[in-house]
């Protein structure tokens, strides 16, 4: 009986190395050695968007698109989605900015709920929310008429697009865009991130949207690993470079990823 | 039990266990009894889906009975969802494989669904032509670029200008691929920090948790 599943050695050693660079960092930010962190742009962007909504006196959409969490390739990008929910859904009570977040499943619209009532206790601004109107479940294929008709007669000022999207990127976007909203978006999907980096004011591509939840947590343990993260990618760029010369010289690497 | 253990405490120390079980699967063989209780609890996955697909429905039909109550704006939608929800969930529950039940699905909600997705193809065509404007030298590289794909995939591209099959591959395949690869290694990566902050029960935003709250003023 062998002791590994064969042909995943592999991997378990990349995420043993990489979890254990992220832990370290976590740790070590225990003992106050913090690591420099750039600012992602898209903290100031978050206030810039609910500022002028709050100006205009017109709500922000937080849409998330495809959220069927028992898809394991839409999980990630949607509870990265929902932690920076709860940061914006707070900036927006503390501001007073309207808020809409229309949600297409029954399991993600409970935990929007939850984030965004949560966000309003922790502002202690829970009797300006009505939950039922400002977090809403509309059954996918309902969502998009309903959104972009509300997108008009709203005018709205601003919207964020995060999660795992898919076509109705280009739908929701392009509307938002007639309407004249500001707009930060930020997907993992592959193939939808050209339009949500062409359409959109301010975008975070692939990896910035899990970053973003990292950085917006406001502790500086959690953001530390994202230094742990960097060595994964130094690890990845070392690999490419010594792969590219091994298959030049004419050696070829594919045993390795059998064992 | 409190209200910190049951709200806190228990979702992050069970999504901590459930899923290094699932790691540990995917790495090491297993006794069938470890294996047996992984597709059981994959099968939650389901079962909690469902109901909270029950939930949604429930407080989405307030929503609507609220609004035609209160007669707010748009309030006469309100009732041709109630009156629709409630004629097509009773005929469901009656039988699922009633012939109109099928028929409103098949009928009405696929080609309903199918429309709405091909407004895709319109909005594509309008958000092209919105990006697709040589403002900078950034932009000026995307619109060739995508003028050379879009002559390389159209029959008529090739007769009329050969070079755009060779081009339009490379692009493909060279920049435009290497960047996507990029893009995938450090999503990948970003993955796994998310993973090990949400099992370290370090990030919990995504549960409404949040540990510290500001003091009435």
């Amino acid at each position: 009986m062998t002791l590994i599943v064969e042909g995943r050695l592999v991997g378990l050693l990349t995420i043993v190395v990489i979890a254990g660079s992220i832990i370290y960092y976590m740790q070590r930010a225990y003992s106050g050695k913090i690591p420099k962190l750039r600012r992602l742009q898209a903290v100031d962007v978050i206030e810039e968007i609910l500022g002028r909504c709050v100006e205009m006196g017109r709500p922000a959409y937080y849409l998330m698109d495809t959220v069927t969490m028992d898809n394991p390739s839409v999980l990630a990008p949607t509870v990265a989605a929902f932690q920076i929910l709860a940061h914006t859904a707070r900036r927006a009570a503390h501001l007073g900015s309207k808020f809409f977040v229309p949600v297409t499943q029954g399991l993600a619209y409970t935990i929007a709920s939850e984030v965004v009532d949560e966000a309003y206790r922790a502002e202690n601004k829970q009797d300006e929310l009505k939950l039922d109107e400002t977090v809403m479940y509309l059954p996918d294929g309902a969502d998009r008429m309903y959104i972009i008709n509300h997108m008009w007669s709203d005018e709205m000022a601003g919207a964020f697009f995060l999660g795992s999207w898919y076509h109705k990127a280009v739908i929701f976007t392009e509307n938002a865009a007639r309407v004249g909203a500001m707009m930060l978006g930020g997907t993992d999907t592959t193939h939808n991130i050209p339009f949500l980096v062409a359409i959109c004011d301010y975008s975070l591509i692939g990896e910035e949207l899990y970053a973003l939840g990292a950085y917006v947590s406001e502790d500086p343990t959690v953001s530390s690993s994202l230094a742990g993260q960097d060595i994964g990618k130094f690890i990845a760029a070392l690999l490419i470079v010594l792969g590219s010369i091994l298959i030049t010289l004419g050696m070829s690497i594919k045993g390795l990823f059998s064992m | 039990m409190s209200e910190r253990l049951i709200k806190m405490q228990i979702p992050v120390i069970l999504t901590a266990i459930i899923g290094l079980l699932m790691i540990i699967e995917f790495f090491f063989p297993m006794p069938a009894p470890v294996t047996s209780l992984n597709v059981t609890l994959r099968s939650f996955v389901t079962i909690i889906s469902a109901a909270a697909l029950i939930l949604g429905t429930i407080v989405l039909t307030i929503y609507h009975s609220k609004k035609i109550g209160t007669r707010k704006s748009e309030w006469y939608y309100s009732i041709v969802y109630v009156l629709a929800f409630v004629f097509t969930a009773g005929l469901g529950v009656l039988d699922v494989r009633n012939t109109t039940f099928l028929w409103i699905y098949n009928n009405m909600t696929s080609p309903i669904g199918a429309a709405l997705y091909s407004l895709t193809a319109f909005y594509i065509t309008s958000a092209a032509y919105r990006v697709l404007r040589a403002r900078n030298w950034n932009s000026a590289v995307l619109l060739v670029c995508a003028l050379i794909v879009l002559l390389m995939l159209i029959p008529i591209g090739a007769i009329l200008f050969p070079p755009v099959l060779p081009l339009g591959t490379w692009i493909r395949n060279i920049p435009s691929g290497a960047g996507f690869r990029g893009m995938i290694i450090g999503t990948s990566l970003g993955i796994m920090g998310l993973g090990v902050r949400v099992f370290m029960g370090r990030q919990k935003e995504h549960l409404g948790i949040r540990e510290e709250r500001r003091a009435p003023e």
